[in-house]
């Protein structure tokens, strides 16, 4: 599904989208962290919890440091299958096939990571596809901050090593799944 | 509908203070995300909808909205819906729930609430598994689905969802998946929108019993075609579906059941004279 195409292209972004854009990116993120890190509690899996509790946070600053940046400029109000992704969905919306009530810090990390790429891919296509330099000019300031963001993650992952093959082995598993 | 202005509302101002316990990863949390959404999207207040649902993992989602809300007994939601939508026509009346709940144990009320086509929709999230008791075949499950609790598989034809519904008398038919919440939100604007029953299957994978689903996201696909108001024609294609059709396969103009005489609403003191002892 994630291979469909896109209407990406279908017009150049005018500054108003390409904020309203950037904002829902942000804003998904908040509540996809801020729910994964309530379904990690429930499961006992405070750890990564945490984690998502910070990313959470993180998103949040820079979802309000895109609402100073917009100021007075109207945004768009946009149907949710109305925004333009390259693929069906915000860059950084949750796999939900890559979250196990198991999952270490390294996955946790890993999904942010992949996020942080899909947004600053997105950010990149975006600046090559804006009707005026300014909106342009703003497109590249935010690959910027995305690319910041990839590095940060990278760092961040690098403290956790790859979880052996049988992370996900749960010695008490719901019937009839051994 | 009341005839208030469309309210402004978020998705997540939808949302009660109840933290769902759905395992993680559980599709079902992005049917959450659409359905609210969608009713965001029409502008509807939480005073205007009522959720009822029946019994299992998914039909806990009646508790994780603010609205009017029904936590029904197993297999009944659509019963308590159609009860709903007659006593209050104005309510945005939702039915919702699992394949075992709609298909199994209430498989003969999805039939005829089809066939009475009242202004309902239901969104099944058929995860093809009891997942709640842990992980008994359903009548979505395909035969050779081999697991502890049915070795070998079950060698039963699954039930086709889509072809009941649509051969029942649904207004409305489609299928989305979970993986695609701004898609499944879009359909469900539709299916809500439209007059008449509005059957949605909606895709959403159980990751704790079948995690061979996380594959649906890449076996998935927009039906090549634009939904149809021929049930012919809609019936043709759903033989050569294969499951994994995303969309709107029908949109009928049947007129959706009305109460043909309309009783005036009784007052407090009627109801307090009849519980006099």
């Amino acid at each position: 599904m994630s291979r469909v195409p896109s209407n990406f292209f279908a017009q150049p972004f005018s500054l108003g989208e390409l904020l309203a854009h950037a904002l829902a990116i942000e804003l998904d993120a908040v509540q996809s962290y801020s729910e994964l890190a309530e379904q990690m509690r429930q499961c006992g899996n405070d750890d990564v919890a945490e984690l998502f509790e910070r990313m959470s946070k993180l998103e949040a600053e820079h979802a309000s440091k895109i609402r100073e940046e917009a100021g007075d400029t109207e945004l768009p109000e946009l149907a949710p299958w109305e925004y333009r992704w390259l693929e069906l969905e915000a860059p950084e919306n949750i796999d939900l096939a890559g979250v196990h009530y198991l999952m270490t810090p390294y996955h946790a990390l890993s999904l942010a990571l992949d996020n942080e790429n899909g947004a600053l891919a997105f950010f990149e296509a975006a600046a090559d596809n804006c009707e005026d330099d300014r909106t342009r000019e703003l497109a590249i300031e935010f690959a910027d901050d995305e690319r910041q963001h990839v590095a940060w993650m990278e760092e961040w992952l690098a403290k956790f090593p790859e979880p052996d093959t049988d992370w996900d082995e749960d010695l008490d598993p719901p019937a009839a799944i051994d | 509908m009341s005839a208030q202005a469309p309210c402004k509302l978020k998705a997540s101002d939808y949302k009660s203070d109840y933290k769902p316990v759905w395992c993680p990863g559980c599709g079902d949390y992005h049917v959450l995300l659409s359905l609210t959404k969608a009713v965001a999207q029409i502008g509807l207040r939480p005073e205007e909808i009522a959720v009822v649902s029946g019994i299992g993992c998914s039909s806990r989602i009646s508790g994780y909205l603010n609205c009017y809300g029904f936590h029904g007994i197993h297999g009944r939601a659509l019963p308590l819906a159609t009860g709903v939508k007659v006593a209050r026509p104005d309510l945005t009346v939702i039915a919702a729930g699992g394949d075992g709940d709609g298909f199994s144990i209430g498989g003969n009320h999805l039939l005829h609430a089809c066939r009475r086509n009242i202004d309902i929709t239901y969104v099944v999230m058929d995860n093809e598994i009891y997942g709640m008791t842990k992980g008994q075949p359903s009548p979505t499950t395909d035969p050779d689905w081999d697991s502890k609790l049915a070795p070998g598989g079950t060698g039963i034809s699954p039930f086709h969802p889509l072809v009941i519904a649509l051969a029942s008398g649904a207004n409305f038919v489609a299928r989305a998946f979970s993986g695609d919440p701004n898609g499944t939100a879009r359909i469900l604007v539709d299916a809500i929108n439209h007059p008449g029953f509005s059957f949605v299957q909606i895709l959403s994978p159980c990751v704790t019993f079948r995690p061979d689903q996380k594959e649906w996201k890449n076996a998935v696909h927009p039906a090549p075609v634009t939904p149809t108001s021929d049930p012919a024609q809609a019936a043709r294609r759903l033989m050569t579906d294969d499951g994994f059709n995303i969309g709107v396969l029908y949109k009928g103009a049947r007129e959706p059941y009305r109460q043909a005489v309309v009783r005036e609403p009784r007052v407090e003191r009627d109801i307090d004279e009849e519980f006099m002892v």
